[in-house]
């Protein structure tokens, strides 16, 4: 039985493998006759190729290396990690809508606690913050493609095995249970240490999963510096570089140093689940992984919260009708906010009994972190004082950020404070807290990302009032789910639980009206995003925004309307534009490089 | 106007290897860690593979073969270390080894019959 399993598995390997040697050998035949386009000569050397078109169908998004390719894959792959994030929250929030343990079991709703925690993070806020990088980046700063064309789609093509790996426990496998260790995975629970049922493969594929997604990030980071130091358009210098731009640059810094770790970590655990290895379970092993594991995950945080602040920055001038105030403080504070980062970690571990003078420097750096956010939302506020405000769906969305990053914030400055942490640790005030954060700003701005630009990437434009619907019930629903946890939190709520005690059952119940208002919301953007993708007035008009009256016209647009006037004299669609581009050849754009 | 703007003249658009390297780490590293034999070769295969064939395809290196040599090195040290140090994990060493000798063969195969198939036409 176990021979054949093991003969049936080499068979069917090697199949595979010889099925993708096939298909390669015809890919690479197939690139070498194209001399339709770009002039290619017979026997010609490598530029006889490079301006090929893209091969069509499904084909294209497998091989793509163009970045705004890859950029749509990652905002595809980001929205259906948030769909199956989001739902599994809403399970949990049923549940929760009473005390005792009802629809789902105890086991299986901490199942899906630990799923939405990281599905939310690693598959829908690193991506979907990639996907605008990817898209703009190069267009902001004036270049080709990213510095490393083939990394980038490796980068992403690490993510779909990935999400599979994370989410392998729920799939029906025999033996294999989903992991229960909470998104912080801390030992001894999660080095399958005890009588619980962590020992599980389910938990060893979820850690090999977060494995993989953190060597994408780092290798997206990696090319994200090298392409923003090297590949700038001359005209693009530090000084005039974009607040986006800034904000990725800091980002994927912090990406470098926190990844990696994150990496190791897994790795020792891993050994100890399976060879036998003792980092986690000698004496003081479980506080060293809270040490790794938040040494990666505050800067975690602010990995996640910089570029959408950078978005925000970007858009919310555009419709306050003025530039950015303070715009060089904008920059510091990221940069500073990034330094920071890295010194503020055992804020998380207030509670194990850490040196108590440990304990106050981490509370002065918490505290003082504070500071450059605090510097970045009064210039927002400061931005929109006296100026023009038009409110489109997108500025919505980013006043929404502000609004609900100031809760955010000011709860987490309360956290900083280690008397109060001590009360307040592990109940619902600190989910308030970041999901203030998480949802209510860094989702936020993501969709104010994909509403301001939806005419750049789909050539179309979605309809405004439904997108005024989506942010008013985001808006409330976030408000009303996350306010009641900091309340139910000062109530002494503990988080991660499936069940409570009786007289939490109200503000629970509104929680979960909260997030079915969210659900709602949701639902209407889907139907509105793919809806208008298909069949949404074309956008004729290379400025939608009507950023030029202010003078506030981006890179981005410029480009697009460049990629307009191209398609109207062809005629015909986007793609239409690209194919016959191929064969006429002008090299104006070339010159001024 | 602008032939396809934003899209480099350098660069082409489409390469077959970055799926493929990326579908070759996580199924190397579920045969290693479960200590899959199958899984664990073929997955290295397709990675080291799929890297030599970028290399060459981006002109980072001249001939396929040299790289899948130093690849293939590569694995036979990294599985000698598992199969014969007191690591002592024999099953994962030996499908490392393993894949390193095939990348060996295949390169040497290649280089015998493909590329120079492909020099004559
Ligand atoms: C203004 C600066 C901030 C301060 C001073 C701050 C402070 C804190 C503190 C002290 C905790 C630990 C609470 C506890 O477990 O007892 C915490 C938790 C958390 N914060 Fe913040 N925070 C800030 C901003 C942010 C931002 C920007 C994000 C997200 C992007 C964030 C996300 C989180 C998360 C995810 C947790 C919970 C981690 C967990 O235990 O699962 N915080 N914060
Ligand atoms: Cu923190």
């Amino acid at each position: 039985m176990e021979v054949n399993g093991q003969l049936a598995l080499t068979v069917l390997m090697g199949v595979f493998l010889i099925a993708v040697a096939a298909w390669l050998a015809r890919i690479e035949d197939w690139r070498s006759y194209t001399p339709l386009a770009g002039g290619g000569a017979v026997g010609g050397t490598k530029e006889q190729y490079v301006s090929e078109e893209k091969p069509s169908g499904l084909i294209r998004w497998l091989t793509t290396v163009d970045h705004k390719d890859i950029g749509m894959l990652y905002g595809v792959y980001s929205l259906i990690a948030f769909a199956v994030g989001g739902l599994m929250v809403v399970a949990m929030r049923i549940e929760l809508a009473d005390p005792s343990m009802t629809l789902l079991s105890n086991t299986f709703y901490n199942s899906l606690l630990t799923s939405h925690g990281i599905t939310m993070l690693f598959l829908f806020g690193t991506p979907i913050i990639a996907a605008f990088s990817n898209y703009f980046i190069p267009l902001l700063i004036g270049a080709d493609d990213m510095a490393f064309p083939r990394i980038n789609a490796i980068a992403f093509w690490l993510l779909p095995p990935g999400a599979l790996l994370i989410w392998a426990g729920f799939f029906p496998i025999p033996d294999i249970i989903p992991a229960q260790t909470a998104w912080t995975m801390y030992t001894p629970l999660s080095a399958g240490v005890g009588s619980g049922n962590q020992m599980n493969a389910g938990v060893d594929l979820m850690l090999l999963g977060l494995h993989l997604t953190g060597v994408s990030a780092t290798m997206g980071a990696i090319n994200f510096i090298a392409t923003i130091f090297t590949e700038r358009n001359e005209k693009v210098t530090w000084a005039n570089l974009d607040i986006f731009s800034w904000t990725i640059l800091t980002q994927s810094g912090l990406i470098l140093f926190a990844f990696p770790l994150l990496g190791s970590a897994i790795l020792m655990l891993l050994l100890d689940r399976n060879f036998g290895t003792a980092f986690f379970s000698v004496d003081g092993g479980a506080i060293l992984w809270q040490h790794l594991f938040w040494f990666f995950g505050h800067p975690e945080v602010y990995i996640l919260v910089l570029p959408p602040m950078g978005i925000v920055s970007l858009v919310l001038p555009r419709f306050a009708g003025r530039r950015l105030f303070g715009f060089k403080f904008v920059v510091y504070s990221t940069l500073a906010i990034g330094v920071l980062s890295f010194g503020v970690w055992a804020h998380h571990m207030f509670a194990t009994g850490i040196d108590p003078r440990l304990r106050a420097s981490f509370m002065a750096v918490s505290l003082a972190i504070a500071i450059p956010s605090a510097v970045k939302t009064f210039n927002w506020i400061t931005t929109m004082w006296n100026g023009n405000i038009r409110l489109t769906t997108p500025m919505l969305f980013c006043i929404g950020f502000v609004s609900n990053f100031i809760i955010g914030g000011v709860t987490g400055v309360f956290l900083a404070s280690i008397p109060i942490d001590l009360i307040l640790h592990d109940t619902y005030y600190v989910v308030g807290h970041f999901h203030y954060i998480v949802m209510g700003a860094i989702a936020f701005a993501g969709f104010a990302g994909l509403y301001y630009w939806f005419p750049i990437y789909t050539g179309r434009m979605y309809q405004t009032t439904l997108g005024k619907w989506h942010f008013w019930l985001s808006m409330i629903g976030t408000n009303l789910t996350f306010f009641v946890m900091v309340l139910l939190g000062y109530g002494g709520m503990p988080r991660r639980y499936a069940t409570y005690l009786p007289q939490f059952a109200t503000m629970h119940q509104l929680a979960t009206v909260g997030a079915l208002i969210l659900l709602v919301g949701q639902m209407i953007f889907v139907w509105n995003f793919v809806q208008s993708w298909l069949e949404g007035p074309k956008v004729e008009d290379g400025d939608p925004w009507d950023l030029g009256e202010d003078n506030l016209t981006t890179a981005e647009w410029t480009w697009f309307e460049r990629k307009l006037q191209t398609a109207v004299t062809d005629g015909g669609e986007e793609e239409d534009a690209e194919l016959a581009t191929d064969g006429g050849e002008t090299v104006t754009d070339a010159d001024d490089e | 106007m602008d032939e396809a703007p934003g899209l480099s003249d350098q660069y082409r658009t489409a390469s077959p290897w970055p799926v493929f390297v990326a579908l070759g780490i996580p199924i190397s590293e579920l045969g290693l860690l479960f200590g899959v034999f199958p899984l664990a070769v073929g997955g290295l295969l397709l990675f080291c593979g799929s890297i030599a064939g970028m290399l060459k395809e981006s002109g980072y290196v001249e001939s396929t073969i040299r790289s899948l040599v130093v690849l293939s090195a590569i694995l036979f040290a990294f599985g000698g270390a598992l199969a014969f140090t007191e690591i002592n994990l024999v099953t994962r060493g030996y499908a490392t080894i393993a894949a390193a000798a095939l990348l060996l063969v295949g390169g040497v195969a290649f280089e015998l019959f493909v590329w120079d198939n492909k020099q004559a036409i």
